[in-house]
């Protein structure tokens, strides 16, 4: 993630050189922006930079601008501005597809605020790993004797851990926003952040398991 | 806007048809006889006759070696994947470079993507008859679950066949893009205008199941799966066994069955399963020769019996497609029906079955794709800016990894266009290029997935072993077809990408065949030329013996001489078969009848203005 201080500076629209609100589409010529790349994903949808987002919002901001810039509305441009289309829509698609789900948008917005990645720190909160392996073995047993009641009593559970965990990173981000002081209180956050992401990853692989 | 005209095409398994953008909507182009379908069935006659559609169908076991069908089916495939094919196809199959497939047509070597090329050509030239205009541009469907190889070879044809191919669009998409605010309108509860459809496509070759969202003009497909190799064309093959299998129970196992049977076969196959979905029963008749004959009376309950494991498949991959949206039956508001196959009612009970309602089928579901890509045509001209499409990736994208595993680098349905980018570096000192095999596929073992071919980095600038870094991206564009580039970061050079593609044809291939079939075009258009120009020829020699006849006396020797002259020649090059000459000697013996044409007008107005006088009196 590049570092960019300039982010509140706004940028100028490569065509009218009128500031652009989002750095995808200029609001006054319409035309793609070429600084689209360069911005985090919050800003490039135009969305606060935070784990609860309105994903109604997040949707519409996204629609509207892929009506600009999805590659089937310049089909008769000039062959740069063609390239450019692919590029910021392809970059967009992943923006969206990243901050649609709060797994993955809390792991972007970890790194972002210069959190761990799960390559770097693959701890997990205390006992978690004894309750996965347990509920493993009993979905492997209830899977092989065709348990279908056993099997909706382990999906439940799997989702009540989801829904949890996904309340407990609420938590943490909300926290982590309002601590503007000690430098160590936000590390460890942070840090309790990652793990309850990597608690999310091992319950969605079971949750994968399902039939 | 005259330039900018897109033509919408289904090319199909068992037919293709174009279809086109007005403001009323999307338009079939139909022959004189009101038919759309263009059955993909070409013939190859005696002295080069080439014929396409059903009068090649027509004849197809007549000619069974010279008859191809089916060509779809050997899209973007290599020898080793047709293998199953090959044993139900009459024509010969052969290996091809790089491992394609090439088809033996009268001793001459066609790729999969010159014949459907002849097909698309067919297909554009209705269009520019019935629309009277030249056409260059074209969208053109493929079955959504289509790799990458299959995809380019699309294309690929469409560029041989002189389409410009503005977007390739995925058929069950397609479906959805012509049903259109149908789709959302027909809710009509508190949600308002967002709709969850189910596209079931169950076409000659292929299956497709798709899932989409569709709200104000967003067509956004959530989940796409399918199999591009099940299609009505293996339901024809359960009658084809049933009745070999019957044939040789009776007349013993030895019997053989020649191409001309097997053509004859199939067709016979493919009605008795047209006549089960409206009747209750049908009978097979065939001739065997030597007073040899089969009969046999086959009910519907008997052919669901045989059609059911088939029908089973496609119900697996809905599942699979709503797992991957992440939707249960209770969310679908709506299932769409398209191909030929869906005709079937143990497909369509099937299908009520597992959405748990009754399938939508307002437009005719041979005809939905082509309305659809004419749609997309239309989005691309700028006629319909409200409509905003975004499609997926069917299959995941990686590469291969130390130790032949798949490390995936885009997800499957995600949406396109997409990119992802990975860092190489050498492992020997001064390495000035590195290898990649590209793969797509849902399998962890790098020899499980398809192989995209061998992509080499080159021009690294040599370095020790690990020191340069090479980001190359990989992006999927809106048609899903892969686009690769790569750069060296450490000195900021672009590095060249060659490809080497798995089951398709490198682009000097193309070209040559966009050259080759260019120049056909060439003869054609000479030979067509010159009967224009010889009956035009005809009409002045005939003008200029009328007009010496009536007013050959004002032209003076010299005049009269060189007419003579030019007549002559103007003979000699109606006979003869260049049209530059002949044009030029046309225009000679114009000029030279030029004195006699002005005496003969001067003679006509004379005429006219006497008439006058005499008239105002």
């Amino acid at each position: 993630m590049p570092e960019n201080d300039e982010k509140t500076v706004p940028v100028k629209c490569r065509v009218c050189a009128q500031p652009m609100h989002t750095p995808v589409v200029c609001d006054y010529c319409h035309a793609i922006g070429d600084a689209a790349e360069l911005t985090d994903y919050f800003t490039m949808l135009g969305v606060p930079q935070r784990f609860d987002l309105d994903t109604d919002e997040l949707s519409r901001q996204f629609v509207a601008l892929s009506r600009h810039a999805h590659p089937d509305f310049h089909v008769s441009d000039s062959p740069e501005v063609q390239q450019l289309s692919l590029r910021v829509s392809s970059t967009l698609n992943d923006a969206y597809r990243t901050l649609k789900d709060p797994a993955t948008r809390g792991a972007y917005l970890l790194e972002l605020l210069g959190g761990k990645s799960s390559a770097r720190d693959k701890s997990v909160p205390d006992g978690f790993l004894d309750t996965m392996m347990m509920m493993q073995e009993e979905l492997a047993d209830a899977k092989t004797g065709g348990d279908r009641g056993e099997l909706d009593r382990l999906a439940t559970v799997l989702a009540t851990q989801h829904d949890g965990l996904m309340r407990r990173l609420s938590g943490l981000f909300a926290e982590h926003q309002q601590s503007l002081g000690c430098e160590a209180i936000r590390r460890g956050l942070l840090d309790e952040i990652r793990k309850q992401l990597n608690a999310v990853s091992y319950v969605r692989k079971l949750q994968s398991q399902l039939p | 806007m005259a330039e900018q005209f897109i033509l919408g095409i289904d090319l199909g398994t068992t037919n293709s048809l174009s279809a086109y953008m007005t403001d009323a909507g999307p338009v079939v182009v139909r022959d004189a006889g009101a038919a759309a379908l263009v059955p993909s069935v070409i013939a190859f006659g005696e002295g080069n006759r080439v014929s396409v559609g059903s009068e090649a169908r027509d004849h197809a076991v007549e000619n069974p070696l010279s008859t191809v069908y089916s060509v779809k089916r050997l899209m973007g495939k290599g020898l080793a994947d047709v293998r199953e094919d090959m044993e139900f196809l009459p024509y010969p199959i052969v290996e091809g470079a790089n491992d394609t497939v090439r088809v033996n047509v009268a001793g001459a070597l066609m790729t999969p993507q010159e014949l459907s090329a002849v097909i698309l050509r067919e297909v554009k030239a209705r269009a520019e008859a019935a629309l009277g205009r030249r056409i260059d541009r074209a969208v053109i469907t493929v079955p959504a679950y289509f790799d990458d190889a299959q995809r380019q070879a699309t294309r690929d044809a469409g560029r041989i066949a002189g389409l410009e191919v503005c977007r390739i669009v995925n058929e069950p998409t397609a479906a959805a893009l012509a049903y259109g605010l149908d789709l959302s309108g027909r809710k009509g509860d508190e949600q308002g205008d967002v709709a969850t459809v189910a596209v079931y496509d169950f076409g000659g070759g292929t299956f497709d199941i798709s899932i989409l969202r569709v709200s104000g003009g967003v067509f956004q497909v959530l989940s796409t799966d399918g199999d591009t190799h099940l299609g009505g064309d293996d339901l024809d093959r359960e009658l084809i066994d049933m009745v070999t299998s019957e044939v040789r129970q009776r007349y013993g196992q030895g019997i053989e069955f020649p191409p001309a049977t097997r053509q004859a076969l199939r067709l016979l196959a493919e009605a008795t399963k047209v006549r089960l979905s409206q009747q209750e029963a049908a009978t097979i008749q065939i001739d065997l020769g030597d007073g040899r004959s089969f009969e046999r009376v086959v009910n519907r309950e008997e052919f669901e019996a045989w059609a059911s494991k088939w029908v089973d498949h496609t119900i697996e991959h809905c599942r699979a497609a709503m797992k991957a949206a992440g939707v249960t039956p209770d969310d679908i508001d709506e299932v769409v029906m398209v191909g030929g196959s869906t005709r079937i009612p143990l497909v369509q009970r099937r299908v009520a079955e597992v959405f748990g309602r009754v399938p939508y089928t307002a437009i005719n579901p041979e005809e939905v794709v082509a309305m659809g890509a004419a749609v997309q045509a239309g989005i691309l001209m700028g006629m319909q800016r409200d409509t905003l499409l975004l499609d997926v990736t069917p299959l995941s994208l990686g590469i291969e990894t130390l130790g032949g595993a798949m490390g995936k680098l885009i997800m499957r349905n995600s949406t396109v266009p997409c990119q992802a980018s990975e860092a190489f570096t050498t492992y020997v000192d001064g390495q000035t290029s590195v290898d990649i095999n590209i793969l797509q596929g849902e399998r962890e073992l790098a020899g499980d997935c398809r192989s995209l071919g061998k992509f080499q980095l080159a021009g690294i600038p040599p370095m020790p072993a690990g020191m340069p870094r090479i980001n190359v991206t990989f992006l999927i564009d809106a048609n899903g077809i892969l686009n690769v580039s790569a750069r060296e970061l450490k000195s900021g050079q672009a590095s060249s990408v060659q490809i080497t593609p798995a089951h398709g044809l490198t682009r000097a291939e193309v070209e040559q065949m966009v050259k080759d079939s260019y120049a056909h075009a060439i003869e054609d258009m000479t030979a067509h030329r010159l009967i224009d120009l010889r009956n035009e020829a005809a009409r002045i020699l005939t003008a200029i013996e009328k007009a010496l006849a009536s007013a050959g006396c004002v032209l003076g020797d010299e005049q009269r001489k060189h007419l003579d002259a030019a007549v002559a020649m103007l003979k000699a090059k109606a006979d003869g078969d260049d049209p530059d000459e002949l044009w030029a000697a046309m225009e000679a013996a114009n000029d030279a009848a030029g004195p006699l044409t002005q005496a003969q007008m001067d003679e006509v107005l004379r005429k006219t203005a006497v008439g006058r006088k005499l008239d105002e009196i």
